[in-house]
């Protein structure tokens, strides 16, 4: 039994080292998307263009639009002429947010009236224009207490401005909101779940078009002997590429990391086992390559990026993405990668995490073994 | 000329049309899966998972914590310990946690300030940035409840004082409803991954059964073998895409579709015939599938996720903005924004046209030239 391990084990391997431009693949893309990812996936919205239109033209206005220029979340591209230059810009996505300030804006000001300003903003990508809201109302609300106060003390009232409440915000494991901090591991955990996937998808399926196939059917091999054999050459290659992934992460990106390696190693093996797994039960279902690799794409990139918790939190998504998260993998290896990196916390915390990959992993590959039938047509 | 692509094509029909496990995973990318994006996934935050730890247990804090309520936030416990709040948020059960002090009813009956202290869990600093602007935007309405009540201020006294009142209009989307933005995008990306990969799938199935030497031998021209591959993978996922947008977007999302159609399913079929060239462009270079789909990860991840619908490109180092130039995907999702979503017209998209056509060109030239160099000698 362990012999015919061994030798499906030795021939994948050969296969592999066989085809040398495949390795080198296999070691360089993960590499070079974490490279790509790193530098290229910021979600700090930082520079948004905007334009203003000023009617107003008085020092006021100056002063208030230098208030958002200042902020290194907004660069100012310029003043607009007219309205339908503003309908352009919108238009056209090259500005995210115009601001209006009426005719009337210092004049109401100073008679200690209120003003109205407009801000019309591009909503083709609703998370920027939720951002940019955020990011006005309080540059607003600051330029408001700053007018009031001095208002109110040249009339001589300080007492009323006094605010009953105020909010002091403060955000624990990622003090400076970075969000390098929570994208880089997170890349980790979506790239090991397409990654290994698709390794695995064509290892069988590829025998299948090619008829090799035969000579496993033919032989006293099991089918749980084929999966074993074939999934743990992968497992390797994989792994490997964790180490370096993780390398990368800590000496180029300059994330923190606060944990202990031996146990993020320990649920990284398993999480790889569960998507080398998934990849592998594709190619066991599938006749075609092109059937097999399809299905791993669709079903591993995009799932992985929208539902495992990367880009917004699992409790905030509706009931069917609940649902779809539940049933990746990446979702529970997230919690543990973020916890890890820059929680710094131990094995109680994710002893739960760490058997739900196992039951995952068992689940998987008990699947797919069941799926190969030694059997023609 | 064209009797010989068109019996090549049939063929092409013939074998993707026997394979019932792509088509069924055809249908799906464009129905099913752009349905458990747009529904599933959402940016916005909600049911923000909240501990509150109220150290004042008076009508007044208990007053302010009653305001923090759902679809925001989920008020999971109150915490009598303050190392409760470590353990919570540790665990990652909660992501943010309210402290009220115990002088805040007495701050807030002597005319004080009382302050709230608000600790997020910073591992998703984006989500952490805008709850946190959500809840200073409460606790502000409550703050001028409570200067009505204690008859120091009404909100009559605001027409007196020199405020800024900013009104913000987000154009296009008003409601900033992440599924019309979600349900698009996977449309756009389905296109990308869909024609990339079956192109080249198919392409490199020839060369794999030795059957591109048959070609070879025969009167067809290697334009004519590209373009029998690329009309299929036009012709299907154009008919496909019928579906996703008369019976998920329309009629499920109820996303407004401004524009031409004329417009988007002539410019999509040139961009699925440029990301079609790529795939052919890379079957020709690769020796094998496995080989071909490593380099298409290699493109198709930063295409997908860098294109600038998730990361803002204004916020990308500059490099990266410059190299994002060279993906096909980049100007396709400008333009689809554009058109389907903002009404514009030609005169809005032309260069993005340009930019699909020119790479598309050269794509297919270079195919045609290696093909010729490498394969047809």
């Amino acid at each position: 039994m362990h012999n015919r391990i061994y030798a499906i084990i030795r021939r994948e391997t050969r296969e592999l080292l066989r085809d040398p431009v495949y390795l080198g693949l296999a070691f360089i893309v993960p590499l070079a998307l974490k490279l790509l990812f790193g530098y290229g996936l910021t979600m700090d919205v930082k520079n948004i263009p905007v334009l203003f239109y000023d009617l107003d033209r008085s020092s006021l206005s100056r002063e208030y639009m230098n208030s958002f220029t200042n902020s290194e979340y907004f660069r100012n591209v310029g003043l607009a002429k007219d309205y339908k230059e503003i309908d352009h810009v919108i238009r056209s996505g090259k500005i995210r947010v115009v601001v209006v300030i009426p005719s009337d804006f210092s004049r109401r000001l100073h008679e200690g009236r209120p003003a109205q300003v407009q801000f019309l903003a591009d909503g083709s990508f609703p998370m920027r224009a939720e951002v940019v809201k955020g990011y006005v109302a309080a540059i607003n609300a600051q330029f408001n207490q700053g007018m009031v106060s001095r208002y109110l003390s040249l009339k001589g009232q300080t007492a009323a401005a006094v605010f009953p409440t105020s909010v002091e915000g403060r955000a624990w494991y990622n003090p400076s909101l970075e969000s390098k901090n929570f994208i880089i591991p997170g890349l980790l955990v979506i790239t090991l779940m397409f990654y290994p996937a698709l390794l695995a998808a064509l290892v069988v399926v590829r025998e299948k078009e090619s008829g090799t196939i035969y000579n496993l059917y033919c032989s006293p091999v099991r089918p749980w002997e084929v999966v074993a054999g074939k999934a743990i050459p992968y497992i390797g290659v994989a792994f490997i590429n964790y180490i370096l992934i993780f390398l990368m992460s800590v000496i180029l990106f300059k994330v923190r990391f606060t944990g202990s390696f031996i146990l993020l190693s320990v649920g990284a093996l398993l999480y790889i086992a569960c998507t080398i797994g998934i990849g592998l039960f594709i190619s066991v279902i599938s006749r075609t390559q092109i059937a097999a690799m399809l299905i791993t794409f669709l079903g591993t990139m995009i799932p992985a990026f929208l539902f495992s918790g990367f880009m917004a939190p699992i409790t905030s998504q509706d009931i069917t993405g609940q649902i779809v998260s539940r049933f990746i993998p990446a979702t529970y290896f997230m919690g543990m990668v973020k916890g890890i990196y820059l929680k710094g916390l131990g094995f109680g915390y994710y002893a739960w995490d760490l058997l739900t990959l196992t039951i995952y992993a068992a689940v998987v590959y008990s699947v797919a073994i069941l799926s190969f039938r030694k059997k023609v047509g | 000329m064209w009797g010989r692509i068109f019996s090549l094509m049939r063929k092409e029909f013939a074998q993707i049309f026997r394979d019932k496990a792509l088509l069924f995973i055809l249908a799906w990318a464009f129905t099913g899966a752009i349905y458990t994006a747009g529904h599933g996934m959402s940016m916005e935050v909600k049911r923000f998972p909240t501990v509150v730890y109220d150290m004042s247990k008076s009508p007044a804090s208990r007053d302010l914590i009653n305001r923090f309520q759902l679809p925001y936030f989920k008020i999971l416990s109150h915490l009598h310990r303050e190392e409760e709040i470590t353990m919570w948020l540790d665990s990652g059960k909660a992501s943010m946690a309210i402290v009220i002090p115990p002088d805040f009813q007495r701050r807030i009956d002597g005319g004080k300030q009382a302050k709230v202290q608000v600790i997020t869990d910073g591992t998703n600093s984006m989500s952490a940035t805008i709850a946190t602007a959500y809840l200073a935007q409460i606790a502000g309405d409550y703050s001028l409840e409570v200067l009505e009540k204690q008859e120091r201020f009404t909100r009559s006294a605001f027409e007196n004082l020199p405020i800024i009142d900013e009104r913000l209009r987000v154009e296009f989307n008003p409601n900033v409803l992440s599924s019309w933005f979600t349900s698009l995008l996977e449309l756009l990306n389905m296109f990308t991954m869909v024609s990339l990969l079956l192109t080249a799938a198919a392409m490199v199935r020839e060369k794999e059964y030795g059957t591109l030497e048959q070609l070879m031998v025969s009167p067809v021209r290697p334009g004519e073998i590209f373009l029998a591959k690329t009309i299929p993978t036009i012709i299907i996922t154009l008919s496909l895409s019928f579906l996703s947008i008369f019976l998920v977007l329309k009629p499920i999302f109820n996303v407004p579709i401004r524009g031409s159609l004329m417009l988007f399913y002539s410019v999509t079929a040139i961009y699925v015939f440029t990301m079609s060239s790529l795939g052919i462009a890379i079957a020709t270079v690769a020796r094998n599938l496995p080989q071909a789909m490593m380099i298409m990860l290699l493109i198709l991840a930063p295409m997908l996720f860098l294109s600038g619908a998730w990361t803002p490109p204004e916020a990308m180092a500059p490099w990266m903005q410059r190299a994002s130039l060279i993906s096909p995907m980049r100007y396709f999702i400008d333009f689809g924004y554009s058109v389907l979503f903002k009404g514009n017209g030609l005169a809005y998209v032309w260069h993005d046209i340009v930019g699909i056509i020119v790479l598309g060109t050269l794509l297919f030239g270079f195919s045609r030239w290696w093909f010729g160099r490498k394969i047809a000698k």
